[in-house]
């Protein structure tokens, strides 16, 4: 299966933090094509063991979150519209007249338009140079009240709606590709080393809630206590509006070195980058590394991040290019191989 | 209905390349009407017989173009710089999916992460100059293998039913004047009757004058899409218009007084016959009404469908507002040139 195709099945499916059970799903049927030994925890992490046969060797972690950013429904207003708060960073400025999915509990998921302000209407609501904000937009359903509320409930998750679409050359937009396409590239790891000897156990989690503070790793890793893990998320593309960041798309996949992401475990897969040449890029990570090797981490695991250079992270339409998810893969892939259990010399 | 408003929704047409509406217009009204004819802005009027001709000829006018952009530019990153074919409020396109030309090369308009940036630069939205459509092209001369500047671009929408006898598109304005249009050339009509497909409405209702100054009508009923404000952070006396309350009757705009005899006339058949209706109470906005001033005089009767989010990627409309425009324009036809009190 191509990997646009893998990488659909895995985006298109709703799952906003605290409700990834659609996304865990999808996520858990890829990875049974390389092993049987899968479970969806409690919380919807997708949990994965590959054995290399010696119980004594160091197991590695591979972890991308499948949560998304989203929305709750916090009230129906008398005439039918919905007021909601956000789960994860939202910038507001994306949901004017954007489409929405609310996955109710009780009627399936239907589709909403944030409501924004008429051009024609401008004068005395502001200048279209001031952000609208959140607290004033509410969700059009197209129901009057009494319907709404026979349909929707307060507690209810809403997410951008979009299905993933090919733009030029490899290039692909989605909502979700933070961090879905990262599992793609773990994905695409397990399937460059199939048939492959491993010298180390592989623990693979597809985790949850990382975009309101990474519980869903912490848990795993407390639960397994893996002795390294790797990180895989999403990092910035430079574009226009943002011409200070170091990270560019196709350049392939990005290794930070700071206290999160080990200088040692960051070097050795450098050199292991060179060595396969495969395309990297490097990226200073003083502090909290805003991925989930800093919820992994206190476990007691050497943890590396390793990125996936993503532009308009967070918006309905984030863009990426699939040989940089190939090539992500690839230096899983050949990190694995090479492991020799001394990345914490 | 929405067959067809799901049809007319999909085409793309900014203003001056109005070529899929027009087509299609063109080749169904030939099936109902005795004469089509495209001017030289891509106007198309027809010309129906009715069971007699009226005392001055009577106009039915939608248009055919939708707000989009042409590309202004391609940078050297192979981005698409856009200049806007229409009033549309830039807050709108942050995060949208368009396509660009003929060959409907998809693209989004999108900004930098909320990581990289401060509440300060959250509370400011950034103006359209700063914004571009990024097709995923190399650079400059990869993206000009596809698009080229002055091609036109369009809200990628799909047309979709929402909740409860809802609908959302894009292009509703005015594509549901269009949908009316063709639907009553379908029936018998009592007068002779011009109906207009105008072109390039939307940058300053530009289309119609052609029109209005060949035939010279004494009786026009613009048929349109009207911002409806009622979303609960609107103010109420601010809504305008709201959906679920029927077909929308203009009084006064930014372009045109509205003749009351010819309403009022309306008017009393609309409430014998219990067609919902409303009025359009703001006084923003103009339309091809703008046009009745290049003939020799006219009445005009504004007529609109009440819709939310107007000019955006997603407008939402209530189905049976649209039946009740419809319902109107016809009486409209029947009324206009009548002797009836």
């Amino acid at each position: 299966m191509e990997l646009f195709t893998k990488l659909k099945l895995l985006t298109d499916p709703n799952g906003a933090s605290g409700d990834e059970l659609p996304a865990s799903n999808a996520a858990a049927e890829l990875l049974r094509r390389y092993t049987d030994d899968v479970e969806i925890d409690a919380f919807g992490d997708v949990i994965g063991h590959i054995s290399c046969g010696d119980e004594n060797a160091p197991t590695v972690m591979l972890d991308a979150h499948l949560d998304q950013i989203g929305f709750i429904v916090t009230e129906i207003t008398k005439d039918g519209f919905l007021r909601f708060t956000t789960v994860g960073g939202v910038d507001g400025r994306m949901l004017p007249d954007s489409e929405l999915c609310v996955i109710t509990r009780r009627h399936g998921i239907i589709h909403g338009i944030v409501g924004a302000v008429p051009p024609h209407l401008q004068k005395g609501l502001g200048k279209q140079t001031d952000a609208i904000s959140m607290e004033d937009m509410t969700v059009d359903i197209g129901m009057t009240g009494e319907q709404a509320r026979s349909v929707v409930s307060i507690g209810d998750y809403m997410c951008f709606s979009g299905s993933a679409m090919a733009l030029q050359h490899d290039f692909v937009t989605s909502r979700s590709l933070d961090d879905r396409a990262c599992f793609l590239c773990i994905l695409h790891a397990l399937e460059l080393l199939k048939d492959k000897k491993l010298p180390v156990n592989l623990l693979i989690c597809g985790s949850t809630k990382e975009e309101i503070g990474g519980n869903g790793a912490q848990y795993v890793a407390e639960r397994f206590k893996p002795e390294y893990a790797i990180a895989v998320d999403v990092t910035h593309a430079r574009t226009a509006d943002a011409p200070e960041v170091t990270g560019e798309l196709a350049k392939g996949p990005d290794v930070s070195i700071g206290f999160n992401s080990r200088p040692d475990f960051a070097e050795k897969v450098i050199e292991t980058a060179k060595k396969h040449n495969i395309p990297y890029q490097v990226a200073a990570c003083p502090g909290r590394s805003g991925t989930n090797a800093w919820s992994i981490q206190p476990a007691g695991v050497k943890t590396l991040v390793l990125s996936l250079p993503l532009k308009y992270m967070h918006s309905p339409v984030e863009v990426l290019r699939l040989c940089d998810v190939e090539n992500t893969g690839a230096l899983l892939a050949a990190v694995i191989t090479d492991f020799d259990g001394r990345a914490d010399k | 209905m929405k067959e067809l408003l799901a049809r007319l929704t999909e085409m793309d047409g900014v203003p001056g390349f109005e070529d899929e509406i027009r087509d299609f217009v063109v080749s169904e009204a030939q099936k109902h009407v005795q004469s089509v004819t495209v001017d030289c802005v891509g106007n198309v009027l027809c010309f129906k017989k009715g069971e007699k001709a009226p005392s001055s000829p009577i106009l039915l006018t939608a248009h055919m173009d939708e707000v989009g952009f042409l590309i202004k530019d391609i940078t050297k990153d192979g981005m698409l710089k856009v200049a806007p074919a229409g009033s549309i409020d830039p807050r709108v396109l942050i995060g949208r999916r368009l396509r660009v030309g003929k060959n409907k090369i998809p693209g989004i308009i999108s900004i930098k992460a909320i990581h990289l940036t401060t509440p300060e630069e959250r509370k400011k939205a950034p103006e359209l100059k700063s914004l571009y459509i990024d097709i995923g092209a190399l650079d400059r001369e990869d993206a000009e293998k596809l698009v080229s500047i002055g091609d036109p671009a369009v809200f990628d929408t799909a047309f979709a039913s929402l909740g409860v006898d809802c609908i959302k598109a894009k292009a509703l304005d005015d594509r549901v004047g269009c949908a009316i249009l063709l639907k009553l050339m379908e029936e018998d009509i009592p007068f002779d009757t011009y109906f207009l497909f105008s072109a390039s409405e939307e940058i300053g209702c530009r289309g119609a004058i052609n029109a209005v100054s060949t035939i010279d009508p004494g009786f026009i009923c613009v048929v349109e899409g009207t911002p409806a404000g009622d979303v609960p952070d609107t103010p109420e006396h601010l809504y305008s218009t709201r959906l679920r309350e029927g077909a929308a009757i203009s009084l006064i705009d930014g372009s045109t007084i509205y003749s009351r005899a010819l309403r009022d006339k309306i008017i009393a058949r609309l409430d014998r016959e219990k067609i919902r209706h409303q009025f359009k109470l703001r006084q923003t906005g103009g339309n091809d009404g703008a046009a009745m001033i290049y003939g020799t005089g006219a009445k005009v009767f504004g007529l609109s469908v009440p819709m939310r989010y107007i000019h955006a990627a997603n407008s939402v409309a209530y189905l049976p507002d649209v039946e009740d425009t419809l319902s109107t324009a016809r009486v409209f036809l029947e009324e206009a040139a009548s002797e009836n009190e």
